[in-house]
């Protein structure tokens, strides 16, 4: 995406223009919320906008995201300046950002005019040792006699073309392997809708615009959804909701037959057995089999029984009841020997289309797709872990969604859950995000002057307490809904 | 003959037509032009002043008896060869009295080329909320509709005659999308982020904003006028007649009653149809779409998104649909019929 808003004041208003790119969007969005005044804030959007529409072609060349969106931030804090008049109407943060963003180009610039002679110092050395060093000794044995060199070129290429074609042993230390999302190869060969429609369907079958199919035979319908969400500071927010939130990826946990043509029976069976025991279930919401075929089982309007006690958050809302709030997408695969087993070509491309139409369908958020490895808890023993299904590998990159790997965990950062050594030796390593979790938890208790178990103490009866606010299916049936839900 | 006259009933704004403004301060305007209505908001962007002109007028054939009695009333008018023109919100009146319907010197949200009349009456109607400025140069924001795609309307003529007359005030004219302008009235908060969709008289105006950005600016040539004739039409009745009836009672929570409620239910179901569509549509064809995954906030503007029921049709309509974007919350403006004014006036304030 190029730039922005160019031309004249008289243009700017009505003319169509592309937007700025997101990293820019974001860092300009952060310091617009400071501001109060609309007028205010437009006035700085506008002349923001301006400054950088001629430069914003070059920043976007710059391979790296952060220092791209670094330097958006420093330009945004400086064009600030635009409305130095209104300072008022800027916020204390914003205030203070801007002065240290000052401080931070000041700096910046004295470090490298006085960096500038000491790199050109180390270059004018380097240079000089260069040229005054001695041949080295492969260029010395050169040149006794014509055949000799030929031998000994040949054997150097041999030799460098052997190092290339063979592996090189893996290094006997051993090394860290997070769990992080597994690239899919780009795939550039056809056009993408942009929107995703229902492009035909049949008895028992829908096709959507982006190539989905989805299978609706077995489709139930189940208790509908319903539920209430938490904020953070504990409050059962009064507002209930009917629309799915998010997607819960899944495995089946079911027996798994070779892919090949001698089991083709078994593979067969074995699906169709599985998918009878979800309908009877209700277990997931879609069923992907291994050829890639997508069941619809549960429809999209009553939950499923596929998150048990699990927890997950979004900014200020906590959610506990996941299986009214987010849709169970089940891959026939499982978990074994410490991973989830590969799943098919298939079954990625085809789960890719599904998350693609449910997301737009349901106006679902990228952080709200998540894995029940990384939802599920066990309440009674206060432990993460109670399923472990794509608890590692689930490859969100190839989803075009975040890596949740990353977040922190909002069961062990808001609730205190625990882990024991069947669960490292079950997952192998802690991902980035259970770590970072139990960092909040540690600075917490230490800030507070008690012991990490004492707050995992106190959080786990804030859980128990929160999960018992949640309303009964007998209760949500005696409530009235109080508004229609327009949430995305 | 241009015989015009200020007899109408003063403005309850600064000013008015007699062409002086409130205090020798600088006073912005944001003036939506819409077919039907023309507004005008000026003061501050917290709490402006507004106020509205009908864009109509009516005709009667001149004798001195009929001009004597519009100068008793103080109804305005000018008088044109052998026709007395009644303009502006007193049009209306006339038009229920007759049993007839007000001509409109705009129609799908520019200059009416069939009306022979259209220039001179919406200047004479601008004139009455724009008054001469005292500060030459003085910024004026005005609403231009998106070029609509199903009728190829051609804009730089309605642009340009409203400019020149508006320079001829004494202001430095800026054009502001009308559905951008719903965006900065009711959006600020979320950083002008999201989509303003202002359904008027002659036409519906969609814009998605991404920071104040126009990325896509969409219009459809149907509104509140087109289901007033498609009404009046199946029920025999004048479209005015079915145009008051619109605006006092009807609600589209509930179930059609009378004939005249049952069409209008049918006419506007059809009305959001195709709009929703024709978003889509453009949607679908944009390259320049933001890359955004916050969910958009939609905001509804524009007297034919009054009627109670109105938000909840055009969200299911709207959620039906697949999106390339996350539809965020689909709210009513705090005040519909003066939105696009109020946002063409931060947008001239916002000017240096």
């Amino acid at each position: 995406m190029t730039a922005i808003a160019t031309g004249s004041p008289t243009e700017r208003y009505r003319r169509e223009r592309p937007p700025v790119s997101p990293e820019c969007g974001e860092e300009l969005a952060r310091i617009t919320d400071d501001i109060e005044d609309p007028v205010v804030k437009l006035r700085y959007l506008q002349s923001v906008l301006h400054q950088e529409g001629e430069k914003h072609d070059l920043v976007q060349l710059v391979p790296i995201p952060p220092a791209r969106r670094a330097w958006y931030r420093l330009k945004g804090l400086k064009a600030l300046d635009a409305v130095a008049d209104a300072q008022e109407a800027v916020g204390d943060r914003t205030r203070a950002a801007r002065k240290t963003a000052r401080r931070v180009v000041v700096g910046t610039t004295a470090a490298a005019l006085l960096f500038v002679p000491f790199l050109v110092a180390v270059i004018a050395w380097q240079v000089d040792k260069w040229s005054s060093a001695e041949p080295a000794p492969i260029a010395s044995s050169v040149g006794s006699s014509t055949e000799a060199n030929a031998t000994s070129v040949a054997s150097v290429t041999e030799s460098l073309a052997q190092q290339a074609l063979t592996p090189e042993p893996e290094a006997e230390t051993p090394v860290t392997r997070y769990p992080v999302a597994e690239a899919l190869a780009e795939e550039d060969l056809g056009i993408v809708p942009s929107l995703i429609w229902l492009a035909d369907r049949g008895p028992g079958w829908e096709l959507y615009s982006n190539g989905l199919r989805i299978e609706t035979a077995y489709t139930v319908k189940g208790t509908p959804r319903d539920y209430r969400v938490h904020s953070r500071d504990g409050k059962l927010l009064p507002m209930r909701h009917t629309r799915p939130i998010g997607i819960l990826f899944h495995t089946s946990e079911s027996d798994l037959w070779p892919l090949e043509p001698d089991y083709e029976k078994e593979v067969r069976k074995g699906s169709e057995a599985l998918l009878r025991f979800v309908k009877r279930e209700q277990a997931y919401n879609y069923l992907i089999d291994r050829f890639g075929r997508v069941y619809r089982v549960v429809d999209d309007d009553s939950r499923a029984n596929h998150a048990g006690h699990g927890v997950w958050a979004r900014g200020n809302e906590v959610y506990l009841d996941l299986n009214s709030a987010f849709l169970g997408v089940s891959f026939e695969s499982r978990w074994e020997g410490g991973r989830t087993l590969p799943i098919t070509r298939a079954q990625l491309i085809a789960g890719r289309n599904l998350t693609h139409y449910l997301r737009q369908r349901y106006s679902i958020a990228p952080e709200m797709c998540v894995t029940h490895g990384l939802a599920s808890v066990a309440p009674k023993r206060g432990l993460i872990g109670y399923h472990l299904d794509w608890a590692r590998g689930f490859p969100f990159e190839a989803f075009g969604l975040p890596d949740q790997y990353s977040q922190p965990s909002p069961s062990v950062a808001l609730f205190g859950f625990n882990y024991d050594n069947a669960f490292l030796r079950a997952v192998g390593e802690r991902w980035p995000g259970l770590i970072a979790a139990e960092k909040q938890l540690a600075d917490e208790a230490r800030e507070r002057a008690i012991s990490l178990d004492d707050l995992r103490r106190e959080r786990q009866a804030e859980y128990r307490r929160w999960r018992a606010a949640l309303p009964t299916p007998d209760e949500r049936s005696l409530e009235a809904p109080q508004t229609a839900d327009n949430r995305g | 003959m241009d015989d015009r006259n200020d007899h109408g009933p003063e403005s309850s704004g600064s000013g008015s037509h007699t062409g002086q403004s409130q205090s020798g301060t600088r006073t912005r305007i944001g003036l939506d032009v819409g077919t039907s209505k023309v507004v005008a908001a000026r003061g501050d962007s917290v709490s402006p002043q507004t106020e509205a002109q009908l864009n109509a007028f009516f005709d009667v054939p001149y004798s001195a008896l009929h001009e004597q009695s519009l100068k008793a009333n103080r109804t305005p008018f000018y008088r044109e060869d052998d026709r007395l023109i009644v303009y502006g919100d007193a049009s209306e009146k006339f038009a229920h009295i007759f049993n007839a319907n007000v001509r409109r010197p705009m129609a799908k949200g520019i200059l009416n080329p069939s009306e022979p009349l259209a220039t001179h009456v919406l200047e004479t109607v601008l004139s009455t909320l724009v008054p001469v400025s005292r500060n030459p140069g003085e910024l004026l924001a005005f609403s231009v509709p998106a070029p609509a795609s199903e009728t190829g309307h051609e804009l730089t003529y309605h642009e340009e005659t409203i400019k020149r007359y508006l320079k001829g005030r004494g202001y430095t004219p800026l054009a502001v999308n009308e559905g951008l302008a719903v965006v900065l009235a009711e959006l600020a908060k979320e950083g002008f982020t999201g989509i303003g969709i202002s359904c008027g008289g002659g036409m519906c105006n969609v814009a998605v904003s991404y920071l104040s950005i126009p990325s896509l600016t969409v219009s459809l040539g149907q509104g509140g006028d087109y289901i007033d004739e498609a009404v009046g039409a199946v029920v025999n009745e004048p479209a005015t007649r079915v145009k008051a009836i619109k605006e006092e009672t009807l609600d589209l929570t509930r179930d059609g009653g009378d004939k005249i409620d049952k069409a209008l239910h049918i006419y506007y179901d059809k009305l959001i149809e195709s709009l929703v569509d024709e978003f889509g549509r453009a949607v679908h064809r944009t390259q320049k779409l933001p890359r955004n995954d916050q969910p958009m906030p939609i905001v509804l503007a524009g007297g034919t998104s009054k009627p109670n029921g109105f938000r909840d049709r055009f969200e299911k309509a709207l959620r039906r649909r697949s999106w390339p974007f996350q539809i965020g919350e689909v709210r009513m403006a705090s005040d519909p019929l003066t939105a696009t004014a109020r946002g063409a006036l931060v947008a001239a304030l916002a000017e240096r």
